[in-house]
C-alpha cells in the first residue's frame, strides 16, 4: 500500500539560509510519526510547506497517492490534511457546535444546529473526546479546546492530522488523555504527525520518529529500536552549553523579598522568602498563576490578601512606581505590549519606567539631554544593536528588544527582580545573554524570582525551585539532586 | 501572554499607533491627502457648472483680499486651534474625545455668565475672569464625560457625543431662562459689558484670541514632549498595558487629558463669545466640535502642526464666503473638503503603519 | 394612549433601521459611528430619487445606493486601510453633511437649496387586522417602510443566528483569524457588512424623508444616527434588543410632544434631553456588563 503522505526532496531557502535542505518524509495511514527538532531546525518550515503556507523551492508532495500542490491551507484542508496549531482557531464566545458549523462545507445556507450537535456527540463518544456540543468555548479548559480542534478535523474527514506542540500548554493528566485520543485516531486509520520536543511523550505514543537538525534530516528510526539518549543526541548533535550555578558559591545577603499568603484573582496564598544573592526558579505549566504572581509582585494586579515586603518596606498596596523606587525590577513576559512600546524609540523605551527620575527627568519635567546621554551609555553597555537611540524598537530583533528591557530594568541596580518568561522566543545566543545577566545580578546580591516554563533554564540557574499549579505553589525544593519525577507530579497539581 | 483578552486590551489602543509612532515623512503624506481633497473639491465645483479655478481664486481673494479678511480668517481659526489642540492631547493618549462641541458651548455660557455677573470690573479683570470661567465650565463638562467613561466603562465616543446633545440643550435652556435677554425674539443673552470684549489687534479685525490660541498650542507642545505627563500620554496612546507597567495611572492620564481638552474647548467658547458675538447666542458652537477633530488630525496630533492646520481651515471657510458671493458655489463645499481631508489623512496615517 | 404609542413607533422606526444596519457592521467588528452620515445620504437619495422620477421606488433605490456608497467609503478606509473606526465614521458623517447640503444647492443652481415637496408614503392599513379594537390601529396602520422595518428585524435575527452568513459575520467580529483559517476572507466579510449597514441605515434616512417629512433639509437626521448607535449597544447587538431600546427613545420623544401639546409648564429643552439622558443612563448602567464583539475596532492583520 502506498504511504498516506510522501514528501520527497523538499528544499526551501530564506535568503542564504536553507531552512529545509532536501528532506524526505513519509507517513502511513494508521501511523503516528514523531517530528523532532530544536527551535529553528526546520520543523515548522516543513509543515508550512506541506500545509500550503509556504511554496517549496523544489521537491514533490504526494498525498493519498496523488500529487498535492497546496497553494494555501484551504487546499490542504480540502485534500484531507488538518493542522492543529498551538494557538487555537476557535471563537471563544460561541459554542462547540457553532465553531464546527463555521465554514462547514456543503451544509447549505441555513444552519442545522441539532443535526450537527448529534454528529458531535457521536464522534465525541467514538474518539473519547468527552465534549458537550452546547458548551461555550470560553468555558472550556485548554485541553478541551484542543479536542474541539481535533473534532473539527475529524468531522471534516481529515486523513492526516498535524499536531504542533500539542502538549505544551497541558497539565500531565490532560497530556495522557491526549495521547489516548491520538491512539484511537490511529486505530481508526488516521495518519498523525506529532511535532514535539518532549522525548518521553514521543517515545510513548509514536511509531516512528524523524529528527531534523539545522534544516537537514538528522535521522529516522522506529521508536521500538531507539533509546531516549540516542534521540536526544540526534536532535542536539552536541552538548548545549548551559550556565550552572551551585549553591554556596557566595554568601547569602539580607532578606530582600518576603511574600506571605499573597492572594489575588487567579492566585492563592503564595508564601516565600528570598535573600540577596538567591534565585528562586518558578516552574510550572503556563497558565497556572505565573502571570498573576508576577503582576501581583509588580503592583499590576490588585492583591486581595497577604503581604509583600520589598526589603524593609511593606509594598502590599504600593504603586508600580513606589515598588520601582523600593528596588524592584520587573521583566514581563508580554514584551510586545507591556514591557515595550514597539512604536516608540529605543530612548523612549529605556526611560519608560524612569521618566520622573534623573537622569531622564524630574517629577514635572523631562530632561532630554542627560536622558539621551544615559540611553547612549546603556546601548553600549548592554550591546543593544540599533542604529541610534531614536530608532523604533519594533524594528529590532527579539533579542535586542529584550536587551532594551534588561538594560532599563537591571541598570537601576535593583535589589529584587521578577523575571517572567524572560527568554521566550529568543535564539540560543540571546537566551544565554539573559541567563548570564541573571547570574551576574545574583552575584551582585539581588534577589531574583525567575518564572519560566522552560524547566531546563530553571534547573540551570536556580538556587531553589518552586512549582506552581492551579494558582498556588505546589512544592518547593532546593536545586540539589532534584527529583524530576516529583517536579512533574507537582506540575500536575498534586501537592507534596 | 496566553490570555487573549489581554492581547486585545493591548492592541486596542494600538489602533492609534500612527498618532504616537514614527512621524518622518508624515508631512508629505498629509500634503498629498490635502491635495487629493482639493482635487475632489474642484470636481464638485465643476459639477455645479462653475470653473474650479475661479472658485479657488475667489476663496483666495476672500481669505487674503484685505486686512479685514485676514483678520476675520484669524478669528475663525481661533476656536478650531484651541479645541483642536485639546482633541489632539486626548488622541495622544488614545482617547477619542468628540465632545468639543458641548464643551465649547458650555465654555461660552460660562464666560458669558461670568462677564455678566461682574459688569463693572476693569477690562483686564473682566476678560481674565470670564475666560477662566469659560475654561472651567468646559473642563467641568469634559469631567462629566471622563467620570462616566472611567466610572462606568462606557466608550468615550458615545459618552462625549451624547453629552454634546445635552450640552447644546442645556445652553438653550440657560438662554431661555436666567441668561437670556427678555424679549429678544431669539435665544440670546444680553450684550456683554464692554470691559469684557476682547481687544482687537490694530489694522486687522482680529481679536487677541489667536494669540492666546498659539500660546496654548506651544504649551501643549511642551506638555507632550517635555513633561513626564506628556510622555505618559504618548505611552498610553500606544499601549495601555505598557502605560500601567510604566506606572502611569490610566485614570489620572484620562482625567488630565480630558480636563485639559475641556478647558481648551471652554476657552475657545469664551473667546468666541467675548471676541466675536459679544453675547451668548444659540448654536454659536454648531459644528465646531467636529472641526476640532479635523484640525487635530490634519495636524497629525502635533500641536505645532495644528497651528497651520487650524489656519488653513479658518482661511478656507472665510474664503468660501466670497466664493459663494462671487460665483455662487455653496459654502457647504468647505464641509465636504474638511470631511474628505480627514478621510484622506486617516488613510495616509494608516498606510504608514506596518 | 394609542396615539402616544403610535407616535413612539413612528419616531422609533428610522432609528431602529439605522440600528439594524449598525448591528450588521458592529457584529462584523466595525464600529458604526458613520450611521448618521449613512442615514443622511439615504434621506437625501430618497428625496432626490422620488422627486426626479416621481416614483417612490426610485427614491428607495437611491436611498439604498446612497447609504451603501457611504458604507463603501467607510469600509475602504476603516477596513481595507485599517484606519481608526471611530474617526473614520465621524469623517464620513462630515462628508455626508457637506455633500448633501452642497448638492441640494447646486441642483437648483441658484445657491439656495432646491424646494422639493414629495407626497408622503401612504398609510397601508392591513385589511382585517386593522379592525381589531385598540391594537388594530396601533399595530396595523402604518406606512410601508414601518412594516419593512419589522420584517427586517425578524430577517436579521434569523440571518445572524440561523445561517452560515450570520455565523461567519459574527465570527468575524469575534475572531477574524478563525474566519480566515476556515477558508473565508474576513476583510471581505467586514467590507460587505459595512456596505450592507450603509444600505439599511440609508433606508432609515428614507423613512424620515419619505414617510415623515416629505423633503430633505440640511442635517435632518439631527443625531438619530448616534441614538441608533446607543440603541444597538443598549440592545446588546441584537435586533429585538435594539428595537426595544428604540421604542424607549421613541416614547421619550413622543412624551415630550404630548407635554408640549398639553401646555405642561416643563421646559421643552429639558424634555428634549430625555432620550439622550436615558441612553447615557442605560449605557452607564450596563457599564462593565456589556460584552462587545471581541474583535470590534481591531484592524485585520496586514497579510490577511
Amino acid at each position: 500500500m502506498p504511504p498516506l503522505l510522501e514528501m520527497l526532496g523538499i528544499v526551501r531557502t530564506f535568503g542564504a539560509v536553507r531552512a529545509n535542505d532536501n528532506i524526505n518524509l513519509t507517513v502511513q495511514s494508521g501511523e503516528i510519526l514523531g517530528l523532532l527538532g530544536e527551535n529553528g531546525s526546520g520543523k515548522s518550515t516543513l509543515m508550512k510547506v506541506l500545509y500550503g503556507m509556504l511554496p517549496p523551492d523544489s521537491g514533490d508532495i504526494r498525498f493519498r497517492d496523488a500529487p498535492l500542490d497546496a497553494k494555501s491551507p484551504f487546499d490542504a484542508i480540502k485534500a484531507g490534511i488538518a493542522m492543529i496549531h498551538q494557538h487555537f482557531m476557535l471563537v471563544e464566545a460561541m459554542t462547540v457546535t457553532e465553531n464546527i458549523l463555521l465554514g462547514w462545507p456543503g451544509g447549505g445556507q441555513v444552519l442545522k444546529h441539532k443535526q450537527m450537535a448529534e454528529h458531535i456527540r457521536q464522534a465525541s463518544r467514538r474518539f473519547g473526546l468527552d465534549l458537550d456540543p452546547d458548551a461555550r468555548i470560553s468555558a472550556l479548559s485548554l485541553g478541551r479546546r484542543q479536542r474541539v480542534e481535533i473534532l473539527k478535523a475529524i468531522l471534516r474527514d481529515a486523513e492526516l492530522l498535524i499536531l504542533d506542540e500539542p502538549t505544551s500548554n497541558l497539565a500531565p493528566t490532560e497530556v495522557r488523555e491526549l495521547l489516548d485520543i491520538m491512539r484511537r485516531l490511529r486505530s481508526e486509520g488516521k495518519g498523525i504527525v506529532f511535532i514535539s520536543h518532549k522525548l518521553p511523550e514521543v517515545l510513548d505514543v509514536c511509531d516512528r520518529v524523524v529528527v531534523l537538525r539545522a534544516g537537514k534530516l538528522a535521522g529516522e528510526a522506529a521508536v521500538a529500536s531507539i533509546s531516549r539518549e540516542q534521540l536526544a543526541e540526534m536532535m542536539v548533535g552536541r552538548n548545549v552549553p548551559m550556565p550552572r550555578v551551585t549553591e554556596g558559591e557566595h554568601r547569602r545577603g539580607a532578606l530582600r523579598l518576603s511574600v506571605r499568603g499573597l492572594s489575588a484573582t487567579g492566585l492563592s496564598a503564595i508564601t516565600f522568602d528570598l535573600r540577596g544573592g538567591e534565585i528562586l526558579g518558578i516552574a510550572g505549566v503556563d497558565g497556572n498563576g505565573q502571570l498573576e504572581l508576577a503582576e501581583a509582585l509588580a503592583g499590576l494586579r490588585p492583591v486581595t490578601d497577604g503581604i509583600v515586603l520589598i526589603g524593609d518596606h511593606d509594598a502590599t498596596q504600593a504603586s508600580v512606581t513606589a515598588r520601582v523606587e523600593m528596588g524592584l525590577a520587573y521583566l514581563p513576559a508580554d514584551r510586545s505590549h507591556t514591557a515595550l512600546v514597539k512604536a516608540m524609540t529605543v530612548f523612549d523605551n529605556l526611560m519608560l519606567r524612569d521618566s520622573r527620575r534623573p537622569p531622564y527627568g524630574t517629577r514635572a519635567l523631562l530632561t532630554p539631554k542627560t536622558g539621551v546621554a544615559r540611553a547612549r551609555d546603556l546601548m553600549a553597555q548592554y550591546d543593544i544593536r540599533a542604529p541610534g537611540v531614536d530608532f523604533v524598537v519594533g524594528q529590532l530583533s527579539g533579542g535586542n528588544q529584550q536587551k532594551v528591557v534588561i538594560a532599563r530594568e537591571l541598570s537601576r541596580a535593583p535589589t529584587a527582580v521578577v523575571a517572567h518568561q524572560a527568554t521566550w522566543g529568543l535564539d540560543p545566543g540571546a537566551t544565554r545573554f539573559v541567563l548570564d545577566q541573571m547570574i551576574a545580578l545574583r552575584q551582585q546580591g539581588a534577589a531574583i524570582v525567575y518564572i519560566s516554563s522552560e524547566l531546563e533554564e530553571i534547573l540551570s540557574i536556580s538556587d531553589r525551585i518552586a512549582v506552581m499549579a492551579g494558582g498556588a505553589i505546589a512544592g518547593v525544593t532546593p536545586n540539589r539532586n532534584v527529583d524530576l519525577r516529583q517536579i512533574g507530579l507537582w506540575m500536575s497539581g498534586r501537592h507534596a | 501572554m496566553s490570555d487573549p483578552s489581554r492581547a486585545v486590551a493591548a492592541a486596542f489602543p494600538a489602533r492609534l499607533l500612527a498618532f504616537s509612532g514614527r512621524r518622518q515623512g508624515l508631512g508629505v503624506n498629509i500634503a498629498l491627502a490635502l491635495a487629493l481633497s482639493i482635487v475632489c473639491a474642484a470636481i464638485l465645483i465643476a459639477l455645479a457648472g462653475r470653473s474650479p479655478l475661479a472658485g479657488f481664486l475667489a476663496i483666495l481673494d476672500g481669505a487674503f483680499g484685505s486686512a479685514h479678511q485676514i483678520g476675520a480668517a484669524l478669528n475663525r481659526s481661533t476656536p478650531y486651534l484651541l479645541s483642536g489642540v485639546g482633541v489632539a492631547i486626548c488622541l495622544r493618549a488614545g482617547i477619542i474625545n468628540l465632545g468639543a462641541e458641548g464643551q465649547i458651548a458650555l465654555g461660552g455660557a460660562g464666560a458669558a455668565a461670568a462677564a455678566l455677573a461682574i459688569p463693572n470690573a476693569p477690562p483686564v479683570v473682566a476678560i481674565v475672569v470670564a475666560l477662566a470661567a469659560g475654561a472651567l465650565a468646559g473642563a467641568a463638562w469634559s469631567g462629566v464625560a471622563a467620570a462616566i467613561h472611567l466610572g462606568r466603562r462606557v466608550h468615550e465616543v458615545l459618552v462625549t457625543i451624547l453629552l454634546n446633545f445635552i450640552a447644546l440643550l442645556l445652553v438653550q435652556q440657560l438662554l431661555a431662562g436666567w441668561l437670556g435677554q427678555v424679549g429678544a425674539g431669539f435665544l440670546q443673552s444680553p450684550l456683554m459689558p464692554r470691559g469684557a470684549w476682547l481687544p482687537k489687534m490694530p489694522d486687522f479685525d482680529a481679536h487677541i484670541g489667536i494669540l492666546i490660541a498659539v500660546v496654548a498650542a506651544l504649551g501643549a507642545w511642551f506638555l507632550i514632549w517635555r513633561t513626564p505627563f506628556g510622555f505618559g500620554l504618548r505611552v498610553a496612546g500606544a499601549s495601555r498595558l505598557a502605560a500601567a507597567y510604566a506606572g502611569f495611572s490610566r485614570s489620572q492620564l484620562t482625567w488630565g487629558a480630558m480636563a485639559l481638552a475641556g478647558a481648551l474647548a471652554g476657552l475657545a467658547g469664551g473667546v468666541e463669545v467675548l471676541g466675536i458675538h459679544r453675547r451668548l447666542i444659540e448654536g454659536f458652537s454648531l459644528g465646531f466640535g467636529f472641526k476640532a477633530v479635523t484640525v487635530a488630525l490634519l495636524g497629525a496630533t502635533e500641536p505645532l502642526a495644528i497651528i497651520p492646520a487650524a489656519l488653513f481651515i479658518g482661511f478656507l471657510e472665510t474664503g468660501s464666503l466670497a466664493m459663494q458671493r462671487q460665483i455662487g458655489v455653496p459654502t457647504a463645499l468647505v464641509t465636504v473638503i474638511e470631511g474628505l481631508t480627514m478621510i484622506f489623512v486617516l488613510v495616509a496615517m494608516a498606510a504608514r503603519r506596518k | 394612549m394609542i396615539e402616544f404609542l403610535a407616535a413612539s413607533i413612528r419616531i422609533a422606526t428610522p432609528i431602529l433601521l439605522a440600528a439594524l444596519g449598525g448591528i450588521l457592521s458592529e457584529r462584523a467588528g466595525v464600529f458604526a459611528v458613520g450611521l448618521e452620515g449613512m442615514m443622511l445620504v439615504g434621506a437625501f437619495g430618497a428625496t432626490i430619487g422620488t422627486w426626479a422620477s416621481d416614483s417612490a421606488y426610485a427614491g428607495l433605490v437611491l436611498a439604498l445606493v446612497g447609504g451603501a456608497a457611504m458604507g463603501l467609503v467607510v469600509s475602504v478606509v476603516a477596513v481595507r486601510f485599517r484606519a481608526d473606526n471611530m474617526v473614520t465614521g465621524l469623517a464620513a458623517n462630515i462628508v455626508a453633511l457637506g455633500l448633501t447640503s452642497y448638492l441640494m444647492r447646486i441642483i437648483a443652481s441658484s445657491g439656495a437649496p432646491i424646494a422639493i415637496h414629495n407626497t408622503l408614503l401612504p398609510v397601508l392599513p392591513i385589511p382585517g387586522l386593522v379592525d381589531i379594537p385598540e391594537i388594530g390601529p396601533l399595530l396595523f396602520a402604518h406606512p410601508p417602510l414601518t412594516y419593512l422595518t419589522l420584517i427586517l428585524c425578524i430577517a436579521l435575527t434569523f440571518l445572524l443566528n440561523r445561517t452560515q452568513i450570520g455565523l461567519t459575520l459574527r465570527a468575524t467580529g469575534e475572531n477574524p483569524e478563525v474566519v480566515y483559517a476556515s477558508g473565508l476572507n474576513p476583510l471581505l466579510v467586514r467590507m460587505l457588512a459595512v456596505i450592507a449597514c450603509g444600505a439599511v441605515a440609508g433606508l432609515g434616512g428614507a423613512v424620515l424623508s419619505m414617510q415623515q417629512v416629505g423633503t430633505f433639509t440640511d442635517s435632518m437626521t439631527s443625531g438619530r444616527g448616534y441614538l441608533a448607535l446607543a440603541a444597538l449597544i443598549v440592545g446588546r447587538w441584537t435586533p429585538w434588543g435594539a428595537a426595544a431600546a428604540c421604542l424607549v427613545f421613541g416614547a421619550a420623544e413622543a412624551f415630550e410632544l404630548r407635554l408640549q401639546g398639553f401646555g405642561v409648564p416643563v421646559s421643552s429643552y429639558v424634555v428634549q434631553m430625555v432620550p439622550y439622558l436615558i441612553g447615557l443612563a442605560v449605557l452607564a448602567g450596563l457599564g462593565r456588563n456589556s460584552r462587545m464583539p471581541a474583535a470590534i475596532g481591531l484592524p485585520l492583520h496586514r497579510d490577511r
